[in-house]
């Protein structure tokens, strides 16, 4: 009985650590709903810890053309997402039509992207660092030109 | 004496606590670009809230085309046989007051030196638009800094910026849109 409480606790903690672990970089989190009757609704909630795992499995030749877009645009977004972290939450760019609204913003760390059309609500939340170190793997993911 | 002392000690440490705080909201403030579009026919309106410490971050950042090393090339600034950088050397050193008075049938233009800042106005009498553009004479000044010809120091303009009081920068008043381009404090742009 005693063997099974220490396994117990044993197998808690660790799930505890990992979890903890996973959470340190916080959460992508992804939620697009279509607006049509019977429309999809896709809600996707991953730790941005697993990112750079999940990357490696990802063949490198579809990362070809993206590779080398990025590339190109590194210098910038390690100047600006830095930046980024450091600057107050807050809202930066708000798009408003009579049918579409557009929200990006920073809120805790991460990047929020909130769109409202007629079609669908999509809203994408992605922590800062995850975004960085993302973006870094998949620009080297391909041999320089 | 003892008495004598502890008012003097309180006040003193007030003042430091006072200067601190000052010292910590100054250094703290983030400031912001906004820009703000709208149109009334089209209900359409488009808010951008730039920190500043960001775009002076970004800017030398970006070797592209027109834009190295934070600073803007622009074709050629020989506007219509007027070489820009020539006038605002001269506008450097002259006092203060209305430089330019353009009135036509078509519009209004008037430019002048005021209160250290470059003021622009125009106003278009056909489409009933007038555009009133206010620049702090240190923006102006670190526009052309360290540049060669047919340069604008975008990076040093925007960290003159920093230093500027809350101002509108540029507005833009049509018969349907409306165009405002300012720096404050605030992280929204609530007028």
């Amino acid at each position: 009985m005693i063997f099974l409480a220490k396994l117990g606790i044993g197998v808690l903690g660790t799930a505890l650590a990992g979890a903890a672990a996973l959470s340190t970089e916080g959460f992508i989190y992804v939620n697009v709903q279509e607006k049509q009757p019977g429309g999809t609704h896709v809600h996707v909630l991953v730790p941005a810890a697993l990112v750079p795992t999940a990357l490696h499995f990802v063949p490198r030749h579809n990362f070809a053309d993206s590779s080398h877009d990025l590339r190109e645009a590194l210098p910038i977004i390690d100047a600006a997402i830095p930046a980024l972290k450091d600057a107050p939450d807050g809202v930066f760019v708000e798009v408003k039509q009579p049918d579409e609204h557009v929200l990006v913003a920073k809120r805790g760390g991460s990047i929020i992207v909130d769109v409202n059309d007629r079609d669908e609500t999509v809203h994408v939340s992605v922590p800062l660092i995850a975004a960085q170190s993302a973006i870094h793997q998949i620009a080297e993911a391909s041999p320089m030109d | 004496m003892k008495t004598m002392k502890n008012p003097v000690l309180a006040l003193a440490l007030c003042a430091l606590i006072g200067m601190s705080a000052t010292l910590a909201f100054a250094v703290t403030t983030v400031r912001y670009l906004h820009v703000r579009v709208s149109n009334q026919s089209t209900h359409e309106l488009v808010r951008v809230n730039v920190p500043l410490i960001l775009a002076e971050k970004v800017i030398p950042a970006i070797n592209n085309e027109d834009l190295r090393d934070g600073k803007v090339h622009i074709g050629d600034m020989h506007a219509d046989k007027v070489n820009v950088r020539a006038v605002l050397d001269a506008l450097k050193t002259a006092p203060e007051g209305e430089f330019v008075t353009v009135q036509n049938t078509g519009d209004d233009v008037r430019v002048a030196k005021e209160h250290g800042q470059v003021v622009v106005h125009v106003i278009d009498k056909n489409s009933k638009e007038t555009v009133d553009v206010t620049v702090p004479w240190d923006v102006v000044e670190a526009l052309v800094s360290d540049t060669t010809e047919n340069q604008l120091n975008v990076e040093a303009a925007i960290k003159a910026l920093e230093n500027v009081g809350d101002t509108t920068l540029v507005r833009v008043s049509g018969s349907d849109e409306n165009v405002r381009v300012w720096i404050d404090s605030h992280n929204t742009d609530s007028e």
